[in-house]
């Protein structure tokens, strides 16, 4: 029997794996900075959810906030796409 | 379409916080209390005989283990430092090379 | 030199800045009750910093005060460790003492009262104060280089 918490933790790592190859695969580096920050807050839902609350708080705070915030202001000072010569 | 989307992820977050809200327990009393007795109530080892703390992890990241905090405060007093030296170095360039 | 957001995320940065400089310093003065502690606090507390800088282009010229306050808090944080060097560094010597963070807790489950913790919550504080001021710093140092690159692409395209 697959309780509810376990669905949920299955949806989870699902979303993470398709935020992690959307980091990958985006062309455009502000998108796959986004995605990398919602990669970053699923995983402070596992956290919280593996009864981690204190790395749940540090992840969310430092890794979809601050850490987005750095790469879009690094995006914003060079070039906006990929592979641009 | 892109209304529908958005009431339906309205609900499924106000069914998330509301469950939340129901299921809250009272202040101090955790879910699971199996490794309380050894880490916390102990008359020996326990956190709350040692330091008077409810909070074993702070008790172990600023007492038990206190230097490492202070490791990782240095650390981030250098990242600091050298963010300061090389961006200030910089502006002053882009400035008179104007 | 400065760029603004428009008037919707202004207007929501109004609203959310104080609700989340209030949770930071909820994390950082309950870090001995709740989850929670300096490091936590003080990156939500940085969040909020990052949030106004996004909206509003620049905070103006406050860049030594955040460094003062960051290396106080350091500074602070390692007295605080070598005042219990009669016994050993980090000694708890102010926890069940009865005076500032010196009340003791009964034992079993209970509702967590605030003036418990000896040297702990202190610690968090200074921590917290440091862990501020870090991140604001390195935030706000990153946004200014963006601006002075973003005018001098400007001047050359023009």
């Amino acid at each position: 029997m697959i309780g509810f918490l376990q669905i949920i933790q299955i949806l989870i790592m699902i979303g993470l794996i398709l935020t992690a190859l959307a980091v990958v695969i985006f062309r455009d580096l502000i998108s796959a900075a986004i995605a990398l920050g919602a990669s970053s807050l699923l995983l402070s839902l596992q956290f919280f959810i593996l009864r981690a609350p204190d790395v749940a708080i540090a992840e969310a705070a430092v890794g979809a906030a601050l850490t987005t915030a750095i790469f879009i202001f690094a995006i914003r000072s060079t070039e906006r796409e990929e592979g641009y010569h | 379409m892109r209304k529908a989307i958005a009431v339906l992820a309205l609900l499924i977050l106000f069914v998330f916080l509301a469950m939340g809200a129901i299921e809250m327990r009272p202040f101090g009393e955790p879910e699971e209390t199996e490794m309380d007795d050894y880490f916390l109530y102990d008359e020996e080892e326990g956190s709350q005989a040692h330091n008077h703390v409810n909070n074993v992890v702070t008790a172990v990241l600023f007492d038990y283990r206190g230097l490492d905090t202070l490791g990782e405060a240095t650390i981030l007093f250098a990242a600091v430092s050298g963010v300061l030296t090389v961006l200030r170095e910089l502006k002053k360039e882009g400035g008179k090379d104007d | 030199m400065n760029w603004k957001m428009s008037r919707i995320v202004r207007t929501v940065t109004n609203f959310l800045i104080v609700p989340i400089i209030v949770f930071g310093i909820y994390l950082v003065l309950h870090g001995h009750l709740t989850p929670g502690g300096g490091f936590q606090g003080g990156a939500v507390i940085a969040s909020s910093t990052a949030l106004l800088i996004i909206a509003y282009g620049t905070l103006g010229e406050h860049e030594k005060d955040l460094s003062s306050v960051e290396a106080l808090g350091l500074t602070l944080f390692i007295l605080i460790a070598l005042l219990g060097i009669g016994t050993t560094m980090f000694y708890n010597f102010l926890a069940g003492a009865g005076g500032v963070f010196g009340g003791t807790i009964p034992e079993g489950i209970n509702p967590g009262y605030i003036n418990t913790g000896g040297t702990i919550p202190l610690m968090n504080i200074f921590v917290g104060l440091e862990v501020t001021a870090a991140l604001s710093l390195i935030i706000w140092m990153m946004s200014k280089e963006t601006f002075v690159i973003n005018s001098e692409k400007k001047e050359v395209k023009d």
